[in-house]
């Protein structure tokens, strides 16, 4: 077969191209979901950790929190997928984007929180006295002195945490969900052709992770002009 | 403006603040009075920048009492954020928040605690900056001024508080010998106006021309203090005058 023959019987013919369209759409909205489930708890968690490890204070919050970390981090990615969908979930019909979303957020979010937590611990301690002398509380000086400062310095960890997340979705297949990896292995094994599916899958997440290190690294020259 | 011994800003009860084992201060008993500059000296570890940083609880002292104009600061009870934004301080490494701009830095504290709106905290930050000789720094970011220029700015942003007492750590410390002078300058007009002024530093000229007292501390109490002419003309403790032998 030619090139353009091979083309037409992998994707066009029985309009096999829309397995991986729904596939991609599957992973873009789980990535988008996971990541605002991952920031907003890994920061939360973030804030508890640093906020202990500087004043000693949410003693209990912090251990659950290191509980937590240990979990999540100690076990694989597609473990915690599979018990998310089938030990917590199996007796509730719950779909399985939804299941993924929880999966990978919770998963997600632990990085984030030492990411996030290193910013923090990455900010001198004058910058938090000089917010307290001034008469602003806690909270007043993390908002306004220290989160922004430390967000701009995991920026590219951050950035990286999202490209490693976007492509661990692939493991999603194993619940039967079909994401932008399933998608292209559904066309597999119909035509029995390795090569164009794989290739195709590969280039997709090859330009989005593109597409979002560039992202990152506009933002992050954005905040950087204030440097100098 | 003079000093005004009928009224007592801060009060210090024997102070006490240990590290773990570590003995810092050893129980410090003095009260600064309206109007003063107290310098204060003392060798490194001697405890001197441990008892400034007490004063508005950037250190929780472990025993004795502070009263800030009446008020027992170092009770629990007490709202400390609201007691600091009377207590100006200005560190030794500037501190400026390098994220925002020069004017920014100058406005944040009073435009977010709702003491002024935001153009009357930026009329006083443009009064402020032409007061400290930087009318056109506003809009410059800390990482484009020098050390002096960083550290008169810092005085500015304390000063936008309007605060009825300024605490310096060795402000001039980590500056380069050729921007000592302008900064020791903003604070000798600074003590002009009648601002009650506590300073931990090394600058003897400073202590002898602009303070009204000196303190020596050592081994975490006061070991001297007096009147600047009387302190450096005629030490009595004898780890004074090693220590005077020294530095001058």
């Amino acid at each position: 077969m030619t090139f353009a023959e091979q083309f037409r019987f992998n994707f066009l013919e029985n309009s096999r191209w829309q397995f991986i369209v729904t596939g991609l759409k599957n992973t873009l909205l789980i990535s988008l979901l996971a990541v605002i489930v991952g920031v907003v708890l890994g920061f939360l968690i973030a804030v508890v950790r640093s906020s202990h490890d500087k004043s000693g204070k949410f003693k209990i919050l912090n251990f659950f929190c290191r509980i937590y970390l240990t979990v999540i981090r100690g076990t694989p990615a597609m473990v915690q997928l599979l018990i998310v969908y089938y030990v917590i979930f199996s007796s509730v019909a719950i779909d399985k984007t939804v299941t993924a979303v929880i999966a990978f957020g919770l998963n997600s979010a632990a990085y984030v929180a030492e990411i996030i937590r290193s910013g923090i611990m990455s900010i001198d301690e004058g910058q938090t006295e000089a917010g307290r002398s001034l008469g602003l509380n806690f909270s007043q000086t993390m908002r306004l002195i220290i989160l922004p400062q430390a967000f701009k310095n995991v920026l590219p960890a951050l950035g990286n945490e999202f490209i490693v997340l976007l492509k661990e979705i692939s493991i999603s297949g194993y619940i039967g969900l079909i994401d932008l990896t399933r998608g292209g292995d559904i066309i597999r094994s119909q035509t029995y052709e390795a090569l164009f599916p794989l290739l195709a899958v590969a280039a997709i997440y090859l330009v989005l992770v593109m597409v979002l290190s560039w992202l990152v690294d506009r933002l992050e020259r954005r905040l950087r002009v204030s440097e100098r | 403006m003079s000093v005004d011994k009928s009224k007592v800003l801060i009060e210090v009860q024997g102070l006490e603040k240990s590290f773990k084992d570590n003995h810092v201060l050893r129980g410090i008993t003095t009260n600064i009075y309206q109007g003063e500059v107290v310098v204060i000296i003392g060798p490194s570890g001697s405890g001197k920048s441990t008892f400034l940083r007490s004063l508005n609880l950037l250190e929780v002292p472990t025993g004795g009492r502070i009263l800030f104009e009446g008020t027992d600061i170092t009770d629990k009870k007490v709202d400390i954020n609201r007691h600091r934004q009377k207590i100006g301080m200005v560190f030794q490494q500037f501190n400026l928040f390098p994220h925002k701009t020069v004017k920014e830095n100058i406005m944040l504290a009073p435009v977010h605690l709702k003491l002024m709106t935001k153009e009357q905290a930026g009329a006083r930050a443009e009064e402020l900056l032409k007061r400290i000789g930087l009318p056109d720094k506003a809009d410059s970011y800390p990482g484009q001024l020098s050390g002096g220029q960083k550290q008169r700015v810092a005085i500015a942003r304390a000063l936008a508080m309007n605060p009825d007492v300024m605490l310096f750590d060795e402000p001039t410390s980590a500056l380069d010998p050729e921007m000592v002078g302008e900064v020791l300058e903003i604070m000798r007009e600074l003590a002009m106006t009648g601002m009650t002024m506590v300073v931990v530093t090394h600058e003897m000229g400073f202590a002898r021309e602009v303070g009204t007292r000196v303190l020596f501390i050592d081994d975490g109490v006061i070991q001297e203090e007096n009147e600047p002419k009387e302190f450096f003309s005629n030490p009595q403790n004898p780890r004074l005058k090693d220590f005077l032998s020294k530095v001058l």
